[in-house]
């Protein structure tokens, strides 16, 4: 059942790359592999298929010894899934056909290493290690070396497709991941918080689109109400991008919430952002800004009528006597 | 249907509660007009809680109704607009401009009763 999964996730990922027979067929040309080549590997096939669970051990054995790869090797299960790949990898390379299915298996293989974590140029060393090996035992295994040499160079031409599609996979891989914790950040809600009778906080972290300041006004807008609010704090030292978009939505927010009545003083602006904002010339008038979110509290206490004072400083005419705490 | 205008004080509440045409918010601008200077009124509440929506028109007469109502020495404060209609007001660049707005009648009437130097500070 778990292999069925995976399978499919290989499918969808060899889709989504749009890797058809017919971008695997640019492939092989890119490299120049031919029928031609199929017919000299096939003479060195024996000694590879033979001797193919050495050839994988010698690849294992390389990653073991280089500290880039120690992450990779700790995970004994995927190591071990990964040798098996590898031999069968091994014995396709050498098969003389390299069509949809032998694309699929090396997906499979590369998407397990960017699972783990093998990053391309360790693995691209140990493919060369390995290489090297089986370079030595073609021209050994051909009845004259430069026979050896031939098949050998066909089978680099393997080789290189095999790096292309999974350098390729691993790339496709990691900005898998990117669009993924974009997601995430972009999915973080906003929460609107009341700090005080009538006083509401909007702490707003992360980058802001079309449909986040959308959804951020309508809760906006809902809290208002909800909690009779008459003034909200709107902090944005976690909006670490500002631009002519993000701003107009900032803008659009402040504007809806006046309407309700209520006054939005917003704060944290960045030294950045406020330069951003000034060479983009935006116009911020308009819009109450406090540099930082206690500024903002205080005023907007002030606005709404609190008055806040430490215990033993009350404004009876009697000052306190400064106490270091 | 015409829209009832109460008197509290010296301020003059509109509490608009069906659906208005445009002609009835034109009656309205008239009939608040004058009874600002008859009542010698300090204040207007024009209260929009009953609309699902307010359009261009809706709003520019909100704005003609406050500013003269202010050249009659009265200020006005609308109250009530509902969440979504702020929101698809905002979309639609559509913008109140001066006018104060408020929450409910209590803040509504709150604003009105502040020293007018102090208006616009909040």
């Amino acid at each position: 059942m778990a292999s069925d999964l995976a399978g499919t996730a290989d499918k969808t990922l060899a889709h989504e790359m749009g890797l058809d027979e017919a971008a695997i067929e640019r492939r092989r040309r890119l490299v120049g592999l031919g029928p031609e080549d199929s017919k000299r590997i096939a003479t060195i096939r024996d000694a590879i298929t033979q001797r193919a669970e050495e050839y994988a051990a010698l690849f294992f054995n390389y990653l073991a010894e280089v500290d880039e790869a120690r992450d990779f090797m700790r995970n004994r299960e995927l190591v071990e899934q990964a040798r098996r790949l590898k031999i069968e990898h091994l014995t396709a390379m050498v098969s003389g056909h390299y069509g949809a299915e032998y694309a699929l298996q090396r997906l499979r293989l590369a998407r397990l290493y960017s699972r783990a974590g093998l990053e391309e140029r360790v693995f691209m060393a140990a493919f060369h290690h390995l290489l090297r090996a089986i370079g030595t035992a073609a021209v050994r295994a051909a009845p004259e070396p430069e026979l050896g040499i031939e098949a050998f160079f066909s089978l680099q031409k393997v080789a290189f497709l095999d790096l292309g599609l999974m350098v390729d996979v691993m790339v496709a891989e990691r900005e898998r991941l990117i669009t993924r914790q974009q997601e995430a950040i972009r999915e973080l809600t906003t929460p609107v918080l009341q700090i005080r009778d009538r006083l509401l906080m909007l702490p707003i972290i992360g980058m802001i689109d079309t449909h986040r300041a959308r959804l951020l006004t309508e809760n906006l807008l809902h809290a208002i109400r909800a909690n009779r609010a008459k003034v909200v704090v709107m902090d944005v030292t976690g909006v670490l991008a500002v631009d002519t978009k993000v701003a107009n939505h900032l803008l659009q927010t402040v504007a809806a919430a006046r309407l309700m009545g209520a006054k939005v003083i917003v704060t944290g602006l960045s030294a950045d952002v406020s330069q951003t904002l000034v060479n983009l010339g935006v116009d911020l008038v308009g819009l109450q800004t406090i540099g930082d979110l206690q500024g903002g509290i205080e005023e907007a206490e002030r606005l709404i009528g609190y008055e806040v004072f430490l215990r033993d400083a009350r404004p009876n005419g009697v000052a306190a006597p400064l106490r270091s705490l | 249907m015409s829209v009832p205008i109460l008197r509290h004080g010296n301020v003059l509440i509109a509490s608009i509660q069906v659906a208005q045409t445009d002609d009835d918010l034109l009656k309205l601008r008239d009939r608040l007009s004058e009874m600002v200077g008859q009542n010698r009124a300090k204040g207007v509440v024009i209260d929009v809680t009953a609309f699902d929506v307010l359009d261009s028109f809706a709003t520019r007469t909100l704005r003609d109704i406050a500013y003269g109502s202010r050249l009659r020495g009265a200020r006005t404060v609308v109250v009530g607009i509902q969440p979504d209609v702020a929101f698809a007001m905002v979309q639609l660049g559509l913008d109140l401009g001066a006018v104060s707005t408020a929450l409910d009648l209590d803040d509504a009437v709150a604003e009105l009763s502040r020293p007018p130097s102090e208006v616009g500070r909040r």
